[in-house]
């Protein structure tokens, strides 16, 4: 039987193909979700062995052992930490990225939102997309906005800000073309729906769900611009915070925080945690995703 | 609930005569899985298992599979204890002790999934006990492998009521305890207090069986209780519930079971719940891997 076989690959050891990983890797992926809050589960263990791998090669170090020393060891600590962030992050953006945060947002949060606000004069939903890179994050939730417009959200008006320090990412994200990897999660009626193909190779967004959103430069540990980014119902941060130390994550939690409607939510990518950085947020569970919320008032739970 | 409905369970529970006596071997299994491990006398195990044949061969069979990866199938209860430990045997014991006496004919529930989401539970309790400290791990493993026992009672003494339950669940998105109350009037937990009550279960059993969904009004074991109510949610939350998606947000610290718990556990609020639930996902694959062994087939994750 096909499970049968899938568990016995899987089961014993954490690494693809290979023997058992070896533990300092163990005490690496404790270190990393010590300084910056990011957790490889056991099972993808293996990814943080290879990242470890990839940087021990460029450093010319030789043992798990002598790497760690170089993770702990005062004087290089916090660069060849940055160093392997890089690694272990690399290249893992695409539309669609996280279908249990969608669903959550759609059959469980835009429902309450909605109700909750039925009352204002003005029916408007603020997003911000923060460290939204390329865009990708950005535009999926346009489209998913966009598909609740004759439903949940009729009559309503969306507005996402989409923001990243990078300029070149800024500038990539405008333009809204992107080809198979970008694209590898999303289904043919979302493509049909809302992209227009410019080359074989090549989908680009189409006006209609640009329109939504704005785009521009934002370095989030500008604490004078953030005090602008006022009034939002939902932000997302996902895998943006992993880069940042204690403090200065604790500095931009505060600021969402502040930034939030009551009621509203605030998204970490799927493997964060805010442990310890703010006991205002409650953390919520959704079905294979959580959130952390602003108490709203009629909740009685502030 | 009114007294009526309260007699009629119990009345259609004591005459139906398909319900399951107790397995003669159960409550002496329980008694050992509550005393610590090294006071368990591995000959009593032995002689407490060859009464019941059925239940031995299916425990060698579940301890041959591949997902123990043990390098020679046991050919004895004894050989299986030793080399996959005592706690690992009994669970299994216990689990085709069960599901022996609620045999899988039609049942409104697919049997994989119920499975999975009650060693789930059971597992996610003895991880959240263990976190706690102090407390009994082996009694809330118990305590959450019962604790949605009322379900199977409901399954022979209520087949038409409970698949029109599930039925609205599933289509509405909703928990099912709401769902069984709306079609029904009563729950699984009512069902499954009748069947504790007929088996002579436990005080602390049985209020986790009659009240996991409403803690504040167990009497006695309240702390118990509350564990196996967060400890159930948390499994629907993360891919181990009934197999549908339950439109709902879980809010665990603003949950009366919460406060039952601050009260008995000072740390509580020192324990990381983001991480707990990464840890409780990579466990998820054993779930799902015991389980497909010991009874075949696959379902849905949810
Ligand atoms: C891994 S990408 C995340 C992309 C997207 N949110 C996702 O989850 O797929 C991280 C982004 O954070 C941005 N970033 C890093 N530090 C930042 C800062 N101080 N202010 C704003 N953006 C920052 C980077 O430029 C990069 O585009
Ligand atoms: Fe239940
Ligand atoms: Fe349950």
């Amino acid at each position: 039987m096909i499970t049968g076989m899938q568990i016995a690959t899987t089961m014993p050891s954490p690494s693809k193909g290979g023997g058992p990983v070896d533990p300092v890797f163990r005490q690496i992926r404790d270190l990393v979700y010590k300084v910056c809050g990011i957790f490889q589960l056991e099972e993808k263990l293996y990814l943080m062995a290879d990242a470890c791998g990839r940087r021990m090669k460029q450093l010319g170090v030789h043992s798990p052992r002598e790497y760690w020393d170089l993770l702990t060891v005062h004087s290089s600590r916090d660069a060849e930490i940055r160093q392997l962030l890089n690694e272990v992050t690399i290249g893992e953006t695409c539309l669609f990225r996280s279908p249990p945060q969608l669903d959550a947002l759609r059959k469980v949060i835009l429902p309450e939102l909605v109700e909750d606000k039925s009352k204002q004069i003005v029916k408007r939903l603020r997003i911000w997309s923060a460290g939204c890179s390329t865009g990708e994050e950005s535009y999926t939730l346009a489209m998913n906005m966009l598909e609740e417009s004759d439903r949940l959200l009729k009559g309503w008006t969306v507005e996402i800000l989409a923001t990243d320090l990078n300029d070149r990412s800024v500038e990539t994200a405008k333009a809204g073309i992107y080809g198979d990897y970008a694209l590898r999660s999303t289904t043919d009626y979302f493509k049909r729906k809302y992209f227009s193909p410019i080359d074989e190779k090549k989908l680009q967004v189409r006006p209609e769900v640009k329109k939504l959103i704005t785009f521009s430069r934002l370095n989030l540990q500008d604490d004078s611009r953030m005090l602008f980014m006022k009034g939002m119902d939902l932000i997302f941060c996902c895998n943006v915070l992993i880069y940042f130390d204690g403090p200065s994550k604790a500095k931009v939690i505060d600021h969402y925080y502040t930034n939030l409607n009551l009621g509203g939510y605030f998204f970490l990518g799927t493997s964060e945690s805010l442990f310890k950085l703010n006991d205002k947020f409650h953390l919520i569970h959704f079905p294979g995703t959580i959130a952390y919320w602003k108490p709203s008032l009629k909740s009685g739970k502030l | 609930m009114t007294t009526s409905i309260a007699a009629t369970i119990r009345e259609r529970v004591a005459r139906i005569e398909t319900m399951p006596s107790i397995p003669a071997i159960f409550i002496p299994l329980l008694e050992l899985l509550n005393l610590p491990v090294e006071r368990v006398k591995l000959d009593e195990v032995v002689k407490l298992v060859s009464y019941d044949n059925t239940i031995a061969a299916q425990c060698l069979r579940v301890a041959s599979s591949p997902l123990f990866g043990l390098a020679k199938s046991p050919e004895s209860i004894k050989g299986a204890v030793i080399s996959l430990g005592l706690r690992k045997v009994e669970t299994i014991l216990l689990t085709c002790c069960l599901s022996n006496a609620f045999p899988a004919k039609s049942w409104a529930l697919d049997p994989t999934l119920f499975w999975r989401h009650s060693l789930g539970c059971a597992m996610v309790c003895r991880k959240f006990s263990d976190k706690l400290g102090g407390g009994d791990g082996d009694k809330a493993y118990m305590a959450g492998l019962l604790h949605d026992i009322g379900l199977l009672v409901s399954c022979i003494a209520f087949p038409k009521e409970l698949t029109a339950a599930f039925a609205l669940a599933n289509q509405e998105q909703t928990p099912i305890e709401e769902a069984e109350r709306t079609t029904m009037g009563f729950t699984h937990c009512e069902t499954g207090r009748a069947l504790a009550e007929k088996w002579h279960l436990a005080n602390d059993m049985l209020q986790v069986i009659a009240h996991h969904h409403a803690p504040e009004q167990s009497e006695g074991a309240q702390p118990l209780v509350a564990l196996v109510h967060l400890s159930d949610l948390l499994c629907r939350m993360r891919g181990m519930g009934y197999g549908y998606y339950e439109r709902r947000r879980v809010d665990w610290v603003a949950d009366p079971a919460w406060a039952i718990l601050q009260k008995e556990h000072r740390n509580l609020d020192g324990i990381d719940l983001v991480r707990f639930t990464f840890e409780m996902d990579e466990a998820i694959e054993e779930v799902f891997g015991l389980v497909s062994t010991i009874f075949g087939g696959t379902a849905a994750r949810n």
